[in-house]
């Protein structure tokens, strides 16, 4: 059996799942299972070719997706209906905003099942905040607040070789849309209309929205294109901020003397907002081994091995038994995150949502380059998200009309 | 014999000196090698995106596996580390805390690119650059080290090169496999639509493209008639000329008028069909929902195989055509009684299959031998087409009429009970009353054309498809017999059919 999976531990991926595999295969050990490590890029490639493989290409029996990937795939024929698989099947105790990623819209038809989620925040080192504020929850509450306090802590460390305030979060070191959709949503807008037939990345409150992130890069707070642990590290001492999901937060704890303290996405508007992502397995309509596949689903949603696995990408359960498990025997950061969780929101799960990330994903990288060389302007950013408008109402002409 | 140099060049030459599918898969062999050879802890792989100055990290090597990784990094505020990397090949690294030494890898790949409509090939330089990382700050590399580690990472190009044109080789052998297979499978098909379906699930199939659309003009070329779509789910939808939108039926204009059919973005290619001078359609493949490029090597085999799309397309209308006037009375523009009578014989089979009703309606026009003989056969002829054509233009879509010999003509009306057979009949009546003969021929008098009408049902009048006509056919001598210019159904003056005799 052959599982697909992104790289959600960092540079320890592989010896990660070479651990949690190895639980499964104890209670398992007449089911062979290879684990394949994609990044999302690749990944999203293949779910447009896995239907029609060439002859030498491999036919994985379970993938790993982001949860809003369902609808697609469902509409592409490539995942299996798993209630038909398994009619016992049930996402009685997975959590609410999880549970309609899981169907293929319209229907009660389960096609992928939830494995983990996680959920942006801001992360700050004690020690050097205390230099600069005496109430961070209070200055760090609003972007505004946000923003003067990188000033004063770009000041406050104007000697330190390689320091930016903020560490960039984003995996490749680029500017993110998980990153920058916590300032769209706090500014009152989301990608679509609430009824999921228009697109709002045209309006004006989107625009200031993708700004109050970008400014970061352009006000130099944060390090773009640079690579990844050569400067600007919260580790190394030459960063004090961090927006960016848990996962990976480990690496602080891990330094002796280093205080991480998590709070909420500042607010760009009126509401703070905070990006939920989850991922789910889905198993592929061609596999020989659509018992083993399930049998491997069940296995990751056990409540024990949920919060096993948990801590292990340091992530949350997907279901509430585990969750209140987890978050009980958590301490204080945990604790912020019940806070951060009930302002969460995530991305809708129609067939076109992957491709809106990508079209505005483009943009960013495309913005990030532009910042980099000195010639980004506003007005080119606002034309390009002009064009992305028109492009999605063509998609959602097409795919959801 | 050797020294150390060649011996570890002959070396690795020897554990790469296999065929590859793709670079991914040489990478993840040559990098472990290096590691090994020159005891790595980290050893990364880059591509150079020269035109944005960026780095793009692609796999990575630790212990004992790689890993794809996805990172962008920019160069562009670092000449100088550039300037030595290009001039020497081989430069070391200043913003790590710990050694590490970059080394440039230059290979060439087949490309094809489209300048002024014509496709030039040519082997594109592409360049990647190897890190080699220890994480000991005493671990530093040595000249000599130095010195192997720049002949390897030729080594390594040289591999790069062979696998690049390999794949391009193995993905021309497999464009063309299935090029071959489509053509074969539509030169079969004379009939249009048995082969359109295929093809375009086919082409979605082995090309892999998110929806493959194909639209067919009218006759003049002037507007899409009809339009043929696959998308990701491989079900077929069809469009007829009313479903299509304006802004697709603005594509014709655009797509035979520019030069351009493959878009900027690339994602979206237009390739019309023309055959000589005729337009036949054009076909349309995208990948707009999952945002993949199309290549050239894609578009130039596409563009071959739309022209023998185009030809064949040609060929089925033209076949469709001759069997079009072949079952059409060329006076009338009614079908023939062969054609009405195959029709005639699946609607039997249908309505018996599934429980349905079918009507049958034989319409003589009244004095028509009158009219012959007192104006002229050219007069015959035009109360001829102009009773066919109210017939054409008052019958529903599904109703088939036929011109059945002379002046008699039959429409067979499925799923249609007498009654409602008889409202067709009466606006059938009302609206050939209202045809009078042109006055110039008639010495001004105003004379009117009216018609006689049978009409017969299935179940209740009769069982099979000669009973019908036959019913009917009695009905109509019923009217004649009782004064013309009316209709009657069968059961209805079945007590008057005596002296009926099907001559």
């Amino acid at each position: 059996m052959i599982l697909w999976t992104m790289p959600d531990a960092g540079d320890k991926t592989k010896e990660t799942y070479a651990s949690f595999i190895a639980l499964f295969k104890k209670e398992n050990p007449h089911i062979p299972l290879s684990v394949r490590v994609f990044t999302r890029n690749v990944l999203w490639r293949r779910m447009f070719t896995i239907k029609n493989p060439t002859h030498e290409e491999e036919v994985p029996d379970l993938v790993q997706i982001p949860h809003y990937w369902t609808a697609l795939l469902v509409r592409e024929g490539v995942a299996e209906n798993l209630s038909q698989l398994d009619p016992g099947l049930s996402l009685s105790t997975c959590l609410i905003p999880l549970k309609n990623h899981c169907y293929k819209p319209g229907t009660k038809d389960i096609y992928s099942y939830p494995w983990w989620f996680d959920v942006s925040a801001l992360h700050y080192r004690a020690d050097h905040l205390k230099l600069v504020t005496a109430d961070p929850e209070r200055d760090l509450s609003t972007w505004a607040g946000f923003l003067n306090i990188c000033e004063s802590l770009r000041e406050r460390f104007k000697d330190v070789p390689g320091y930016y305030p903020v560490q960039n979060g984003d995996w490749r070191g680029s500017l993110s849309m998980r990153s920058a959709l916590p300032c769209v949503w706090g500014r009152g807008v989301d990608l679509l209309t609430p009824d999921l037939t228009r697109t709002s990345v045209a309006t004006k409150a989107f625009k200031e929205g993708i700004r109050d992130y970008i400014t970061l890069a352009l006000r130099n707070l944060m390090p773009i294109l640079r690579e990844r642990g050569s400067l600007g590290t919260m580790v190394s001492g030459k960063a004090s901020l961090m927006l960016s999901r848990k996962l990976g937060l480990s690496t602080f704890d891990a330094r002796r003397g280093i205080q991480v303290r998590t709070l909420p996405i500042p607010a760009t508007g009126e509401g703070a907002a905070a990006y939920l992502s989850g991922m789910n397995l889905f198993i592929n309509v061609r596999s020989q081994h659509k018992k083993e596949a399930l049998a491997f689903i069940k296995f990751c949603a056990r409540p024990d091995i949920q919060t096993h696995y948990a801590k292990l990408l340091e992530v949350f359960p997907a279901y509430e038994d585990a969750l209140e498990l987890f978050m009980l025997s958590a301490g204080r950061r945990l604790r912020v995150y019940g806070r951060i969780l009930a302002q969460a929101k995530t991305l809708p799960n129609i067939t076109v949502t992957g491709t809106i990330m990508e079209i505005l994903k483009r943009i960013l990288a495309v913005s990030a380059t532009q910042i980099v060389e000195g010639r980004f302007t506003q007005a080119s950013l606002d034309r390009e998200l002009d064009q992305a408008a028109k492009e999605i109402e063509y998609l959602l002409s097409i795919y959801e009309g | 014999m050797f020294d150390k140099k060649s011996y570890t060049l002959y070396k690795f030459h020897k554990q790469l000196n296999q065929a590859f599918q793709n670079k991914r898969e040489l990478l993840e062999s040559a990098l472990p090698v290096l590691r090994n050879l020159f005891k790595l802890d980290r050893i990364y792989f880059f591509d150079w995106q020269q035109e944005r100055a960026i780095l793009s990290l692609r796999m990575m090597c630790k212990k004992e596996y790689c890993m794809d990784k996805q990172e962008d990094i920019s160069v562009i505020s670092e000449p100088a580390f550039l300037k030595q990397l290009l001039r020497e090949g081989i430069t070391e690294t200043t913003d790590l805390s710990y050694p590490a030494i970059y080394v440039l890898v230059k290979w060439q790949r087949p490309s094809m690119e489209l300048k002024g409509g014509e496709v030039r090939t040519y082997m594109q330089e592409k360049v990647g650059v190897l890190r080699l990382e220890r994480f000991k700050k005493t671990r530093g590399f040595t000249p000599q080290e130095r010195e192997l580690i720049k002949a390897l990472g030729q080594e390594i190009s040289h591999n790069l090169r062979n696998t690049e044109i390999d794949q391009a080789k193995n993905q021309r052998l497999n464009v063309s496999t299935a090029l071959n297979a489509l053509s074969t499978v539509f030169a079969s098909s004379l009939r249009l639509n048995d082969g359109l379906e295929l093809i375009l699930q086919g082409v979605q199939k082995y090309f892999r493209f998110d929806r493959v659309r194909l639209y067919l003009t009218d006759s003049y070329a002037r507007r899409i008639k009809e339009a043929l779509c696959v998308d990701i789910s491989g079900q077929v939808t069809h469009q007829t000329a009313d479903q299509i939108s304006p802004q697709e039926q603005g594509l014709l204009k655009e797509v035979f008028d520019s030069a351009v059919t493959y878009r900027s973005t690339r994602s979206v290619i237009y390739i019309p069909l023309k055959v000589q001078r005729s337009k036949v359609g054009f076909l349309a493949f995208d990948n707009v929902l999952s945002r993949r490029h199309i290549g050239y090597l894609d578009f130039i085999s596409l563009q071959q195989f739309a022209s023998q799309m185009a030809l064949s397309i040609d060929n089925a209308r033209l076949f469709e055509r001759v069997q079009e006037l072949s079952n059409y009375d060329e006076l009338t523009h009614l079908p023939v009684r062969r054609y009405f009578n195959e029709k005639f014989a699946e609607e039997i089979y249908r309505a018996k299959r599934f429980d349905l009703t079918l009507s049958l309606m034989i319409i003589d026009i009244d004095f028509f031998k009158q009219i012959n003989d007192s104006y002229g056969h050219q007069i015959g002829d035009w109360a001829l087409q102009e009773v066919s054509r109210i017939i054409r233009t008052s019958l529903r879509q599904t109703d088939v009429p036929c011109r059945f010999g002379g002046d008699e003509m039959v429409i067979m009306l499925p799923s249609t009970n007498s009654e409602e057979a008889k409202i067709i009949a009466r606006r059938l009546k009302e609206r050939i009353n209202a045809i009078t003969l042109p006055t110039k021929y008639t010495g001004g008098e105003e004379i009117h054309i009216s018609i006689s009408q049978g009409i017969a049902s299935f179940p209740s009048d009769a069982g099979s498809a000669e009973e019908l006509l036959e019913k009917a056919d009695q009905a109509l001598y019923v009217v004649k017999k009782n004064g013309r210019g009316v209709f009657a159904v069968y059961r209805e003056v079945a007590d008057q059919v005596q002296g009926y005799s099907k001559e």
